[in-house]
């Protein structure tokens, strides 16, 4: 928005008459604060002195009916519309690339009713998740997207983006737990998807909202499936001296029906740095924490199944205690300053396809990035994650401790590796993400990824969003 | 707290989120600016030249709560508290402090206090046990005082009371007066170095704190050694299991919910103790909030209600709120700057605020000479 004061006045004024005073924010600090989400790029640009481009005004709407008016002022003033959660987004979706109404979905953070008999929640799409997991825990139940943001995301943010949590292996992604949701469309309805997800009552068009990052429009609430808290845990740890077989143990445990909660497989390189960090352990080869849980005799059995299929793939039990510090320790890699985080340069080129081109893919990524800017010194670390009947996600990072001072000369770098990447992932049948998203970072590969079906999504995004308004820039959407 | 220590926990911390689920000033405003990352990454970009110290940036440092839940909460123990503490020092120093921090000092100079126009009573004696009194005791809970009195002296203890309205220096510390802090400190350590106590008891875990922790961290001075620092409520605790307090049974069978003080999360360990306290007299239904325990978020009663009333105002009824839906209809805690929050308010959510040190003082059990019964 051009930074004639009078407009900016006569806008604020508007949107305070639908939000309240207190609610509506043009402070500096505000505007610095909303202008970097989670991504390296925006952070790093901050650290070295670098300012981003804010919001114009950062709204704190406090229901659907708030955003529905927002949407007409939008609509009017061609402002842009950022749906902003927790901020915790690793793919700059939630940057304000070009200003415009930031709407931070916090105030909208009520849980609306818990159903104890169909197990499911309904609450507004602001809530931080960990806040909606301890609601729940107090009548026995859980909300199994157990995400290393819980304690940052909001509801909407985990489905905004197609997130997944640690446990999703069994429990699914949270696109898989949502029953239903209300939307505010760009053009201001207030929408509600079906009550449930699985009908034979047309389209399956609830799903469009899902991996929008708001560029479809704003999920303002959302019901959830809940399951009963698990009255029984276990993990163990095995050490593969393969990558290849211990990747073929993750394929026989999911294709054989046994129901890890988790399967958290590190390469060699992951564990050689990051399990010993972290953990403590020093060990040589590919790291694997498998966990089950519910019935303690089901559970029991499945992991001796699950014990038997690796241990015949040459891995070693480690037994309980290495697997068991993971899980109480597996958010810890999120903290400073043992997490990844400036000066370094870093990303995370996670991807998802199936078992017959999962191996190949992770070889092909790490020659790419390892290959390309060897002289650079980088480092590829991976691990897979987020196990599927069909396939699994591989959660590949890159790491360069001595990037270039200058910003611009580092986001050419940072850029290029990504571009090196995802060539490689999609020349090798890989999806760009699984589960962080595209936001600003991966735009530019929605043309590539999508071939011939891309002009059909700008052709959906034209349809809904006439205008342009919501969220441009991001997963491959302009104005 | 060595500046060194200050660039590495700001810069830590301002790209951080993983204790916004904790965040209370933000849970209540809901605002990202307003939370520990907020907090860190304005000082970072004042730092990087990308804001500069004004009202409004000032304004918003002042907005931390300083109630140690992000810190309580982080896995690597990143100090932000104390490095906000530092930050407003500097802001402090170059005179671009809000004019209320330093009308605040002058009291604090003057009379010990903020709360009183009276300078802090005069201690003698010496005896094994001291008992820090505060100025939140003596003026915004005076209840409080013959209450423990009452509690103690039938414990057979006659401690002597030092710090009596006078504040603990946390007050100042979290503003950035450290100067006023360490003279604070070392007064109240004066007199129970002057009293010769090897026991120091304290009436709240703020105070716990500032005595443990404060103390060194932020103003360099050296608690005691060969003093042992114990709350109130653990010694009382201890008595009550090993059959040396006796209780008698509250006859109202109202709900009732415990309210977790602020400052209460910097204290571990310590949460189960006054609710076992609590079900030792109180027949009703003990309810929980649902920000209690390691999560309990704070009322409005730190340096907040000075210099952001209306964030401290905010706290305080998201407290209350949390307390009637939990359906108690009384709240008890032992902290007298929360018991004063809680109460201005409660009547207009339909609840009752009692001082747990009131209530155990009541349903003493004392033989028939009016003495309470020894072991």
């Amino acid at each position: 928005m051009n930074q004639d004061k009078f407009l900016v006045e006569m806008v604020r004024s508007e949107l305070a008459e639908i939000v309240g005073q207190d609610y509506v924010s043009v402070e500096e600090s505000d505007k610095l604060v909303y202008s970097t989400d989670w991504a390296w790029m925006p952070q790093m640009w901050l650290d070295r002195g670098q300012p981003l481009h804010p919001p114009d005004f950062i709204v704190h709407p406090g229901s659907a009916e708030d955003i529905s008016e927002i949407m007409d002022i939008a609509n009017k003033y061609r402002l842009p519309v950022v749906p902003w959660g927790g901020g915790s987004g690793s793919q700059g979706g939630a940057l304000p690339v070009f200003g415009g109404i930031l709407l931070d979905m916090k105030r909208m953070n009520k849980i609306i009713a818990i159903d104890e008999k169909s197990l499911t929640v309904t609450a507004q799409a602001g809530i931080i998740i960990s806040q909606l997991e301890w609601a729940v825990n107090e009548v026995g139940l859980t909300f199994p997207h157990y995400a290393a943001s819980s304690n940052c995301a909001t509801l909407g943010g985990a489905l905004a983006p197609r997130g997944t949590g640690t446990v999703s292996t069994k429990y699914g992604k949270a696109e898989d737990m949502v029953l239903s949701m209300q939307v505010v469309l760009p053009t201001g309805e207030i929408i509600r998807t079906p009550l449930v997800p699985q009908h034979a009552a047309g389209p399956d068009w609830f799903r469009l909202f899902l991996g929008a990052e708001g560029t479809l429009g704003v999920i303002t609430e959302a019901t959830m499936r809940l399951d009963y808290i698990p009255e029984h845990r276990s993990l163990r740890a095995l050490l593969f001296d393969d990558l290849s077989k211990a990747l073929e143990a993750g394929r026989l445990m999911m294709t054989r029906r046994l129901e890890p909660f988790v399967i958290r497989l590190y390469d060699p390189a992951s564990t050689a740095s990051r399990v010993k960090s972290i953990l403590g352990y020093e060990f040589q080869g590919a790291y694997m924490v498998v966990g089950f849980d519910g019935d303690p005799d089901l559970a029991s059995l499945q992991e001796n199944k699950a014990l038997e299929i690796c241990t015949r793939l040459g891995a070693q039990d480690l037994g309980r205690e290495p697997g068991e510090k993971w899980w109480a320790h597996r958010y810890d890699f999120y903290y400073p300053p043992q997490n990844l985080k400036l000066p370094w340069m870093y990303g995370t080129t996670e991807t998802i396809t199936t078992y017959d081109k999962i191996e190949n893919l992770y070889w092909q990524e790490k020659k790419a990035v390892e290959e390309g800017f060897a002289d650079l010194d980088i480092k590829f670390i991976g691990h897979f994650s987020h196990w599927f009947h069909w396939g699994v996600m591989l959660y590949s990072r890159f790491i360069i401790e001595q990037p270039p001072e200058d910003a611009q000369e580092a986001l050419r770098l940072h850029n290029r590796i990504w571009n090196a990447a995802m060539q490689a992932v999609i020349a090798n049948g890989g999806m760009i993400n699984e589960h962080h998203g595209v936001g600003l970072k991966l735009s530019r590969y929605m043309r590539k990824q999508y071939g011939q079906a891309w002009p059909m999504m700008l052709k959906l995004k034209k349809a809904i969003d006439p205008n342009g308004i919501m969220n441009p820039g991001k997963t491959g959407f302009g104005f | 707290m060595l500046i060194e220590n200050v660039i590495d926990t700001i810069d830590n911390c301002r790209y951080c989120l993983m204790c916004r689920h904790i965040a209370s000033v933000e849970y209540v405003t809901h605002k990202e600016t307003l939370s520990p990352h907020g907090w860190a990454l304005v000082i970072a970009s004042v730092q990087r030249g990308l804001l500069e110290w004004n009202q409004e940036t000032v304004d918003v440092i002042y907005s931390a709560p300083d109630h140690g839940n992000s810190r309580a909460h982080c896995v690597t123990d990143q100090p932000l508290p104390e490095a906000i503490a530092a930050v407003r020092a500097e802001i402090v120093s170059q005179q671009l402090a809000p004019p209320i921090v330093y009308q605040i000092d002058e009291r604090l100079r003057e009379y010990g206090t903020p709360f009183a126009n009276r300078k802090p009573g005069v201690v003698s004696g010496e005896k094994e046990i001291a008992l820090f009194v505060g100025d939140e005791a003596q003026y915004l809970w005076p209840k409080t005082l013959p209450a423990v009195i009452d509690l103690l002296h039938a414990q057979g203890i006659d401690p002597v009371m030092i710090g009596v309205g006078r504040n603990s220096g946390y007050l100042a510390s979290s503003l950035g007066l450290l100067e006023t802090a360490k003279g604070l400190a070392e007064e109240n350590l004066a007199e129970l170095e002057a009293s010769r106590a090897e026991y120091l008891l304290v009436l709240s875990p703020g105070d716990f704190f500032t005595f443990n922790q404060l103390y060194n961290e932020r103003l360099g001075i050296e608690f005691p050694a060969g003093v042992e620092l114990l709350e109130l409520t653990t010694l009382l605790a201890g008595r009550l299991e090993g059959g040396k307090l006796k209780l008698k049974r509250s006859t109202d069978e109202e709900p009732y919910a415990y309210v977790d003080p602020t400052h209460a999360v910097r204290v571990p360990n310590r949460h189960d103790i006054p609710r076992k306290l609590l079900a030792a007299i109180m027949p009703g239904e003990s309810r929980e909030l649902f920000w209690r325990r390691e999560r309990a978020h704070p009322v409005g009663c730190t340096a907040l209600q000075f210099t952001k009333p209306d964030i401290a105002e905010k706290l305080t009824m998201s407290r209350l709120e949390d307390a009637r839906e939990s359906e108690a209809t009384t709240l008890i805690s032992e902290d007298p700057g929360t018991l004063k929050k809680l109460d201005e308010s409660a009547a207009g959510h339909g609840l009752r605020v009692k001082g747990l040190y009131e209530l155990l003082a009541e349903h003493l059990i004392h033989d028939e000479h009016g003495a309470a019964a020894l072991d």
